[in-house]
């Protein structure tokens, strides 16, 4: 439970830097070691649905398989021909394969970190400390939260204009430019209506006095306290322990 | 008495219209804890005017803005950016795009903020204002699990946050059906009564609101203003203005003047008045000639035991039921109760869970689609979402070129059409330049071009004004004495009790009356309350009437 109520600016920031220390690590057994503990971690100490992080983790494992292979396919072989592995009846000098094999590891890696971060973090929430904590401009950030009230809505909104062009006798696309003209002309009431209600939007939120001032108080207030610096302590202990092991 | 507001010779004009003014020549004043309804058709300007008022023209406007406007003895333009909404607030019509976080707690802060409460004192406040539109319970909801009038409610609520002097409300019932209408304005006159603001009050529908003002402004299709005074004596004296303006009167008063050859006497604004003081409608007797017998009609239909599932949620339940040809049905029911979703299973356009709608006895799954689009015409809410061609020509000839017509054929076809609605000078635009109007009639002209003999309508008279509305009424009863059946979803009751021949109500998902519409009027009034409904005018008038003679007969 800890993970979820950490300063999410502070959660986000620390998941940065160790992305960033991870491009510099070219071993395989360091990352794969680091992406255990990264996963074992957000298990321990975050509140996950397994379920839904294995189903999120999914494209990530085959997005990495397809960077091993084409890693190992497309390898320099001409230099580094003294040693050899057999992998799958294919013979592959061990360096291209060490370096594939990191580099696989290190997507893997990449998600895991994200995935602890999306998993454990409230959207508002994060919104919230990025204006408070990092500074963030009021104007995106408010925007960008009146844009995520937005997406179910504009998402009802294609189905219904869907229906509404099916009612008219317009064929359903079949093939790929079918489609592609299809969607095309959804995007035109589309679009007309996220205008008007973007437009709507952005009067109701100013004659409620918003005018982008960072001068604002909060209702909701974020702190930076000690416990926050938990989570850099846990990572940086793997990360130790996974590079001198 | 203080003056809030004080608009001196303003004039507006967009740039997108070089032509003519938006708004022109206007003035008027409001004092403290006055109220003022402000009334004009369909592109006047109303809404126009509150951004002036608010401060967000000429900040924000494309165009030329003349004259002075003071808040408070202020100019708006004197006003820092923001401190403006602490003098007035704004209500808005759409409920769904006003809010721009995700729980009601959050939203009414968010007001808060942007003036720089401190954060000891938000508390406070939000449970003060929660507690003026009685909605303490729902401090923590999200946003997006709330009815539409609780939608309404919160948005008055974050306004209220801000304590303005002045409160512009602009059509704040647009979206709601009659019941969660009237809580919305019962809330509005508890909290006129405990902050003593001043009111603007933007509507179409004038009921509930004659109580809370009794000044209107009005406003013509020029932008100028007409009339300035008490709305009875502008009723008494301007009748003919008005009714060319398209404005909408109050339903009794409306009511009366279709009745009475001519007018002798003042003629009440609410039922409660004349109530109080009814009158004899000499040589009228209300007939009720839409309840022709049904047996000539065969079925049509036939839905049997649908049930429609969003995400486990019972959206629908178990509804079974056969139209008629020659029927004219109007579905009703409260915001959220399954009207819309169970018109378009009629349609074919969504599919049930479970269950099964036949039409001239084949199941609609084993309609060829182009077949079935031929039998049943479906208009949207939003006209736009149907809208596929570049003008309105094309937009009604487009079913027509599907069906590989001649050239020749269709622009006959189209232009009888267009005729027929009223769009005839239009043909060379975009649909999307038309006015409110003009688009619910064009997305009606596209589904009755192809004489489908079953159409279906969902809130067709929904935001028009009295002109436009009664030019569709016409157009659809037209089309029904052709033969059509009609199926029309509707929150207004005199619709009703004017057109329609059946009723079909819904109430949470579950089909809880199938009559006539003079069968409705005749169940208990708590029935009716609870699934939102309400007595159309003519059937209180009539109701008053009958126990006025009762009365009568008894004394004597």
């Amino acid at each position: 439970m800890l993970l979820n109520h950490l300063n999410p600016s502070i959660k986000a920031l620390t998941v940065c830097i160790f992305i960033v220390h991870l491009a510099f690590v070219f071993e395989p057994m360091p990352v794969f070691l680091f992406l255990i503990w990264t996963i074992v971690a957000t298990f321990i100490f975050g509140n996950v649905n397994w379920k839904k992080y294995v189903l999120y983790f999914l494209p990530f494992f085959i997005f990495a398989f397809g960077m091993l292979w084409t890693t190992i396919a497309f390898a320099d072989t001409s230099e580094h021909t003294n040693e050899v592995i057999n992998l799958l009846g294919l013979t592959v000098p061990l360096d291209s394969f060490l370096v594939a094999l990191a580099l696989s590891l290190r997507i893997l890696n990449v998600a895991a970190l994200s995935l602890m971060f999306i998993f454990t973090t409230n959207t508002v929430d994060f919104i919230l400390s990025l204006i408070q904590q990092l500074k963030l401009p009021p104007k995106i950030a408010y925007g960008v939260l009146a844009g995520y009230r937005f997406l179910p809505l504009m998402k009802d909104e294609i189905k219904i204009i869907h229906a509404a062009h099916q009612v008219r006798g317009v064929n359903q696309g079949k093939s790929l430019k079918d489609k592609f003209s299809q969607y095309k002309r959804f995007a035109i009431p589309l679009l007309a209506s996220a205008i008007r209600k973007a437009e709507r939007t952005a009067v109701a939120m100013e004659s409620k006095g918003f005018t982008g001032d960072r001068n604002r108080t909060f209702y909701r207030q974020f702190f930076v306290t000690k416990r926050d610096f938990v989570l850099p302590g846990i990572l940086l202990l793997g990360f130790w322990g996974a590079w001198f092991l | 008495m203080s003056r809030v507001v004080e608009v001196n010779q303003l004039y507006l004009q967009f740039e997108a219209n070089p032509n003519g003014y938006t708004l022109s020549d206007l003035n008027f004043r409001l004092d403290h804890g006055e109220s003022l309804l402000l009334l004009g058709p369909s592109g006047c300007g109303k809404s126009t005017l509150t951004y002036c008022l608010n401060g967000l023209y000429p900040r924000e406007l494309d165009g030329e803005i003349h004259g002075e406007i003071f808040i408070n003895g202020k100019r708006t333009s004197d006003y820092r950016p923001g401190e403006i909404s602490q003098h007035v607030g704004v209500v808005f019509q759409d409920p769904e795009t006003q809010f721009c976080m995700l729980t009601v707690e959050d939203e009414v802060a968010f007001g808060l903020e942007n003036i720089g409460v401190p954060h000891e004192m938000m508390e406070g406040k939000i449970d003060n204002v929660l507690e003026m539109v009685q909605m303490q319970t729902l401090k923590k909801s999200a946003i997006s699990s709330l009815s539409g009038g609780q939608k309404q409610k919160l948005a008055l609520a974050c306004i209220l946050a801000l304590e303005p002097s002045l409160l512009i409300l602009d059509e704040p019932t647009a979206n709601l059906d009659p019941i969660a209408t009237k809580d919305v304005i019962q809330t509005i006159r508890s909290i006129k009564e405990r902050t003593n603001c001043s009111l603007i009050i933007i509507e179409h529908q004038l009921d509930g609101w004659t109580e809370l003002a009794s000044r209107c402004l009005l406003l013509n299709r020029n932008g100028e203003v007409f009339y300035d005074g008490d709305l009875r004596s502008a009723i008494k004296n301007k009748l003919a203005l008005l009714q060319e303006q398209g404005i909408w009167l109050p339903k009794v008063t409306q009511y009366f003047l279709n009745r009475m050859t001519q007018i002798q006497r003042e003629l009440p604004l609410t039922v409660e008045e004349f109530m109080k003081n009814p009158f004899p409608l000499h040589g009228y007797e209300e007939v009720n000639d839409t309840n022709i017998p049904l047996d000539t009609g065969s079925p049509y239909v036939e839905a049997s035991h649908i049930y429609w599932d969003v995400k486990q949620q019972p959206i629908i339940q178990d509804i079974s039921l056969t139209f008629y040809r020659g029927e004219f049905i109007a579905i009703i029911g409260a915001n959220g109760s399954g009207k819309t979703s169970f018109s378009r299973i009629l349609a074919g356009i969504q599919k049930p869970t479970k269950g099964s709608v036949s039409i001239n006895g084949r199941k609609v799954g084993s309609w060829k689609e182009s077949l079935l689009r031929e039998e049943i015409g479906y208009v949207f809410q939003n006209p736009e979402h149907q809208f596929i061609a570049n003008s309105v020509y094309d937009e009604i000839a487009f079913s027509l070129r599907l069906k590989m017509e001649t050239e020749g054929i269709i622009k006959k076809k189209v232009l009888t059409v267009l005729e027929t609605c009223g769009l005839l000078q239009l043909q060379h635009e975009h649909p999307y330049t038309l006015s409110q109007g003009q688009k619910r009639r064009l997305s009606v002209a596209t589904m009755i071009v192809d004489n489908q003999p079953f159409l279906l309508l969902d809130e067709p008279t929904f935001g028009q004004d009295a002109s436009s509305n009664a030019e569709l009424m016409g157009l659809l009863q037209r089309r029904y004495e052709s033969g059509a059946t009609i199926a029309m979803i509707t929150h207004d009751m005199e619709l009703i009790h004017d057109y329609a021949t059946r009723v079909i109500v819904l109430y949470k998902g579950r089909l809880v009356a199938d009559l006539a519409p003079t069968e409705l009027w005749e169940l208990p009034l708590e029935k009716l309350h609870k699934w939102q409904l309400e007595l159309p005018i003519q059937v209180q008038v009539q109701n008053c009437l009958k126990k006025e003679v009762n009365y009568a007969t008894q004394s004597s």
